[in-house]
């Protein structure tokens, strides 16, 4: 009954037109796990690892604005999770980055942590609080669930603000340099802070997108999807909607609020007002929406949007123009694109390659009646 | 009343909307490997059933047992591991997820989904990955979908949609399946070749069916055993051969039309 043949599988790659010759289809067929394809994964590492040796070599300004997308984009990739897959739009994020951010500071401050290990209590709390945010996703829906994220946000530099003794207050925390000294073990010396953080940083980046884009294509990525798509029908499909939430929102929150722990190490300084505040929510949904929702790369190309994006434009005009400026950038993107820059991107490559999976039942068949369609919706 | 080997009971089933009552004290048995047709003018109540069923409307009152179980009790996701899947009338699929992963999302009953090894890639879960994503080409083999694996479920026609339902709903490899209007969109010979498939599948797989449709001919061409509707009420109940002919089937259909 089965029809996987594995003895198609290893190494053929079919390049070349595609039987029937339809005109529109996609001119490459590339099979996962085979020879071009590991090729095609192997070329597109080799690209990122000179392009960040490529930027490692500039001014140290450049690169630390380098770092800033790095860490925006695990935020936007922790909302992608909960917004983009799961369908449940988040306003909130700010406070989970801003939790992960002061959980650092504190911890290297206060209780003298060293730097790396403050991140799995970043982690853990953000979980924690994402599981509690996503608990309301159970009853209320769509713009409800909005405002509950919102109050999260707007409340949280309030809470920093109360808790003096702790966060520093409305003034604000300095985390001084010698504590965010790189580890040893790097050979840094404390000068090179920005060579060990733009390293460090891209290295949890990659981490990151990694594991998103696993857990994306598992089963467990189908139903965040699934419960995003239509709620009846994945319950009747044997998808628990109030876990999948639920977990999702941890997962997410976990996510941001690493990217918060990081944000302490690069910025050495925080105040309430200042990066955790309802904005900061903003700007991740700004860089979802450019980057690509629900879309893998879609975070790490709308964190450079949204960091440079504005010096873009604020070099070119002067003064206020330049907010407005900047407002219209946006609003050309979104109408040309409105699946997002790399979700434009996406459908464009797959007119011309075509990923099919390595179990596809027509691979081995000699009467191949033609590969399946193209187009995807997402990944 | 005890009715011995039934999958599925349903006793005094009732549920009202406001002024309307929708199903009223509702009755009958299904029986492991048959093919259940419930038929009733537009109205009569069947989707309403089969809401209730799959958990999505608590009925006023009434007794639904699944093997003796009180399915009252069960939320609507375990319904599939208890083996009881189905397919919408007017379709529920995941518009922005491909017709395999559609298919896939029905498979979600079949092991645990566990979202930490979903993120690290646990060899464990991805072995029963591989098995189900086999089971999901198979089945999309058998309903000539392969070549749309790919494709985002939204923008296909909708008879195609509806048989993407079927393979997503046979995923949870379902004791009793529940087929709102499967032949919804689909020419007359596409009925007809619906209707064998549906046999065959039944064959094959084992399931029983409980099957609500409009288009006569198939219901009373594939089906063991007839429940009609109207307005809420069983009015009917027997073979496929006796339905023709009964007065009160005959008169709820005719009284409508007019
Ligand atoms: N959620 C609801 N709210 C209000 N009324 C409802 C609801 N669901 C069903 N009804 C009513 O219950 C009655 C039965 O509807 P139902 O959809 O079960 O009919 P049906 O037999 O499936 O008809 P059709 O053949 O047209 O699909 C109708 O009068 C309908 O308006
Ligand atoms: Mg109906």
């Amino acid at each position: 009954m089965t029809t996987i043949d594995d003895t198609a599988a290893p190494s053929t790659a079919k390049p070349g037109a595609r039987p029937g010759g339809k005109p529109k289809g996609p001119r490459f067929l590339v099979v996962q796990g085979t020879l071009p394809y590991r090729g095609l994964q192997l070329g597109a590492v080799l690209l990122v690892a000179l392009l960040l040796l490529w930027a490692s070599g500039l001014p140290a300004f450049r690169m630390g604005q380098i770092t800033n997308v790095f860490i925006i984009a695990i935020a936007i990739a922790g909302l992608n999770l909960v917004t983009g897959y799961t369908g449940l739009l988040s306003i909130g994020h700010s406070a989970f980055f801003g939790l992960g951010a002061y959980t650092t500071g504190i911890l290297i401050v206060k209780y003298e942590f060293a730097p790396l290990s403050t991140i799995p209590v970043a982690i853990g709390l953000c979980f924690v609080l994402g599981l509690l945010v996503g608990l309301p996703s159970l009853r209320i829906h769509g713009l409800y669930l909005a405002l509950v994220t919102l109050a999260v946000a707007v409340s949280f530099p309030e809470i920093v603000r109360r808790a003096e003794e702790l966060t520093g207050g409305a003034a604000g925390m300095v985390v001084r340099s010698r504590f965010l000294a790189p580890p040893e073990w790097t050979g840094l010396v404390r000068a090179e802070r920005g060579i060990w953080m733009f390293w460090f940083s891209a290295a949890v980046l990659a981490v990151v997108m990694l594991l998103c884009r696993n857990l994306v294509r598992s089963r467990f990525g189908i139903a965040m999807r699934a419960t995003r798509d239509n709620e009846i029908a994945a319950a009747a499909n044997g998808i628990s909607v109030a876990r999948t939430k639920i977990v999702a929102f941890g997962i997410s929150g976990a996510i941001t609020g690493l990217a918060g722990s990081l944000f302490t190490m690069y910025m050495g300084a925080l105040s309430p007002d200042g990066s955790f505040t309802l904005l900061k929510s903003i700007e991740f949904i700004t860089g979802l929406v450019l980057g690509g929702v629900a879309t893998q790369i879609g975070p790490l190309v709308g964190a450079f949007a949204v960091v440079f994006l504005p010096y873009l434009t604020a070099s070119y005009t002067e003064g206020p123009l330049a907010g407005v400026v900047f407002g219209i950038v946006l609003i050309v993107i979104v109408f040309l694109m409105p699946e997002g820059i790399v979700g434009r991107v996406g459908i464009l490559a797959r007119k011309v390659v075509h990923i099919v999976p390595a179990d596809h039942p027509r691979l081995g068949r000699a009467d191949r009646e033609g590969p399946p369609e193209p187009a995807r919706a997402e990944q | 009343m005890a009715a011995d080997g039934a999958l599925l009971t349903l006793r005094d089933v009732t549920i009202g909307f406001g002024g309307v009552t929708a199903l009223d004290a509702v009755g009958f048995d299904v029986q492991p490997g048959q093919i259940l047709g419930l038929i009733g003018p537009n109205g009569a109540g069947k989707t309403t059933l089969f809401n209730c069923i799959t958990r999505i409307y608590q009925p006023n009152s009434g007794d639904i047992r699944w093997q003796g179980e009180d399915l009252l009790r069960v939320p609507a996701h375990h319904l599939p591991k208890l083996g009881i899947a189905r397919t919408f009338q007017n379709l529920a699929l995941f518009g922005g997820m491909s017709v395999f992963d559609n298919t896939m999302s029905g498979g979600s009953s079949q092991a645990r989904i566990g979202a930490t090894s979903g993120l690290v890639g646990w060899p464990p879960s991805r072995s029963r990955t591989k098995k189900l994503r086999a089971k999901a080409w198979e089945l999309l083999e058998r309903l000539d979908l392969v070549a749309l694996a790919d494709a985002p479920a939204a923008g296909l026609p909708f008879g195609t949609l509806k048989r993407v339902e079927l393979a997503r709903a046979l995923m949870a490899e379902p004791k009793l399946l529940l087929l709102d209007e499967p032949a919804g969109g689909l020419t007359h010979s596409e009925v007809k070749a619906l209707g064998e498939l549906i046999v065959s599948l039944r064959d094959d797989y084992g399931f029983a069916a409980l099957l609500v449709e409009h288009h006569m001919g198939l219901v009373l061409g594939i089906s063991d055993h007839v429940v009609a509707l109207d307005f809420g009420n069983k009015i009917f109940e027997g073979s496929p051969e006796q339905v023709k002919h009964d007065p009160a089937v005959i008169a709820a259909y005719l009284g409508r039309a007019a």
